[in-house]
């Protein structure tokens, strides 16, 4: 690991909506700072190496304890699946226990077994994956596909990637629940991508809520501009944020994105985008 | 007869998911019954302009409450949540409510019964009318917990509406990504149309959500969007497609025009109705029926 001489400055890129250029974005802020970590939290759908080139090497898995019962202790009380508020545990007449997928790994059931019973187990729902390339160090988490709940492998991706002590930038997943707090929740800062129509604008206020209640400092990057003579407005909570940059629709762009190639390399105002928002970034942190 | 239920899905976001969903609705008229499970950012009501019938409070579980007395910071609580939820600060106990998964290994930990669990407000469900027929939506609270939870309540509303009104068709807008929220619009649905993209990332997310459509034995089937924007990426989602045995029901070009009618709200009816009209004679070429 190498020393910045001050504390590592962390972005989380958000969008609300899909599809906004969230991920394009995230490329262009870790193409345009020197020896950054690029971590990708949408652990759903892992995009970010598509567009940086980076291969993915190392991997470690992300686990959550799930409950294992110890037959000859059980007494088939039943306590276990009283306890459980997540209907993942079933137990009946003179069998033992059984757990299902609906854990959430919280430990209640084995807590509360009064024969002690119960003991947990690791299983796997995910891995965080690492690869170096041009002096950027990309942290990908990537949930198993089955799995319902991606906390637990955005959590440690994050943790991973922020452990590098780089310059950070975290590609959230979108919308605006859980997954998308536990993406942003360690940042300094938050930059929103959204574009100009009444999908985009409704998502990133709900997006632009979240962050204002998790006291998370925010700005908006509008892509995609231009479609329309008059654009709307932008209100609510989002009326409220700095802009730093509005991009141009560009066919080129989303072209080049679709095979790989990251809108830097294709359009200047997506480099300078970027350098105002680490511009932004490093001055809200302080 | 029983309804048919379509859930449009994408993985990526951003594909086109609520676009075809809303000329699908246009093409089926009168005949379905229209649910928005993408209750965490929604936007399926934009082009349909519900008029709300119904509405009432979504409770999406418990959280915790701490009391204090009898609570005396003992700090037994603290290593119990695995979530976070719980600290001390200046020797107090401190219960962070939105970290709370409503778990209740504090309950089962405290020896003085301080913590209680009590059901939180995690969103709203609202029963609507639209020129299309009825439609069930929601929005979760920014930040909120359990949608897969809330998406399973829509869709027993969408199923009981479509079952007394007599509509043959239950027309989902999914979520995108492959998580609760996804599992919970997909499971039990009657087919799964996948919007893509000919994009890395479109292929790659078409190829997840396959493999979670076959963890859950739900039949996929894939519409291409913007096909023309790159050539190498069509081909290989048709290459994909071939080798999974996913139908291609239809391939869309790029059109500015889209863009501008939904940048107004507008559903894009006029240029995809013709689209929409080859998805759902390919829905009902896979589901054998004719429901129309």
């Amino acid at each position: 690991m190498r020393s910045l001489g001050r504390k590592p400055l962390s972005i989380a890129v958000v969008s609300g909506k899909g599809g906004t250029g969230k991920t394009s974005f995230s490329a262009s802020l870790a193409l345009s700072r020197p020896s950054v970590v690029a971590v990708d939290a949408d652990v759903e759908e892992p995009n970010l190496a598509l567009l940086l080139g980076n291969p993915v090497m190392a991997t470690m898995n992300v686990t959550i304890p799930v409950p294992a019962v110890d037959a000859e202790k059980c007494t088939r009380c039943g306590t276990c699946s009283r306890t459980c508020r997540f209907g993942a545990v079933f137990s009946f007449g003179k069998g033992a226990p059984v757990f299902n997928d609906l854990c959430h790994g919280c430990g209640a059931c084995v807590l509360a077994c009064p024969e002690r019973a119960l003991y947990e187990v690791d299983r796997p729902v995910g891995f965080v994956g690492r690869g170096v390339s041009n002096e950027i160090v990309l942290v990908e988490g990537r949930l198993l596909v089955g799995m319902p709940n991606p906390v637990p492998v955005i959590e440690r991706t994050v943790e991973l990637g922020l452990s590098e002590g780089r310059d950070a930038v975290i590609d959230s997943p979108p919308g605006a629940a859980c997954p998308m707090v536990a993406a942003v929740r360690e940042a300094d800062a938050a930059i929103l991508v959204t574009e100009p129509t009444p999908f985009g604008m409704a998502d990133a206020e709900v997006a632009a809520q979240v962050l204002r209640d998790m006291g998370k400092p925010a700005a908006l990057v509008v892509n995609r501009s231009g479609i329309l003579e008059t654009e709307p407005l932008f209100e609510g909570v989002l009326g409220t944020l700095p802009e730093l940059a509005r991009l141009a629709f560009s066919r080129s762009v989303a072209e080049g994105s679709a095979r790989g190639i990251p809108p830097t390399e294709l359009d200047p105002s997506w480099r300078e985008a970027a350098k105002v928002a680490w511009q932004w970034a490093s001055e809200v942190a302080r | 007869m029983k309804p048919r239920e379509i859930v449009v899905m994408s993985g990526k976001g951003g594909t086109g998911k609520t676009t075809l969903a809303s000329v699908l609705a246009w093409s089926l008229s009168g005949k379905c019954v229209l649910c928005d499970a993408d209750v965490d950012v929604p936007d399926l009501w934009i082009l349909l302009n519900p008029r709300v019938r119904e509405e009432e409070d979504f409770v999406g579980g418990d959280k915790a409450e701490l009391h204090r007395p009898p609570c005396n910071d003992c700090g037994n609580c603290v290593p119990a949540c695995r979530f976070g939820a719980l600290s001390v600060e200046d020797g107090k106990v401190v219960l962070d409510r939105s970290r709370c998964e409503g778990c209740g290994a504090c309950t089962v930990v405290c020896p003085k019964g301080a913590f209680s669990l009590s059901p939180a407000v995690q969103g709203r469900i609202f029963g609507s009318e639209t020129d299309f027929g009825p439609f069930w939506h929601a929005r979760l609270v920014p930040g909120g917990e359990n949608s897969g939870r809330l998406v399973q309540v829509l869709r027993e509303r969408a199923k009981k509406t479509a079952v007394e009104q007599g509509k043959p068709w239950i027309l989902v807008d999914g979520p995108p990504g492959i998580a609760c929220p996804a599992i919970s619009a997909m499971t039990g649905c009657d087919l799964a149309l996948a919007v893509t993209e000919p994009s890395r990332s479109g292929l790659h997310d078409l190829k997840r959500l396959g493999e979670l459509a076959k963890r859950f034995r739900v039949p996929m089937a894939v519409v291409l969007n913007r096909f023309d924007l790159s050539e190498e990426g069509a081909k290989a989602i048709r290459e994909a497609c071939r080798e999974k045995g996913w139908p291609l029901l239809a391939e869309i070009p790029f059109q500015l025009e889209i863009v501008k009618d939904l940048a107004q709200a507008r559903i894009p009816a006029v240029i995809l109705h013709e689209a929409a009209e080859r998805v759902l004679e390919g829905s009902e070429a896979l589901l054998r029926v004719d429901a129309r």
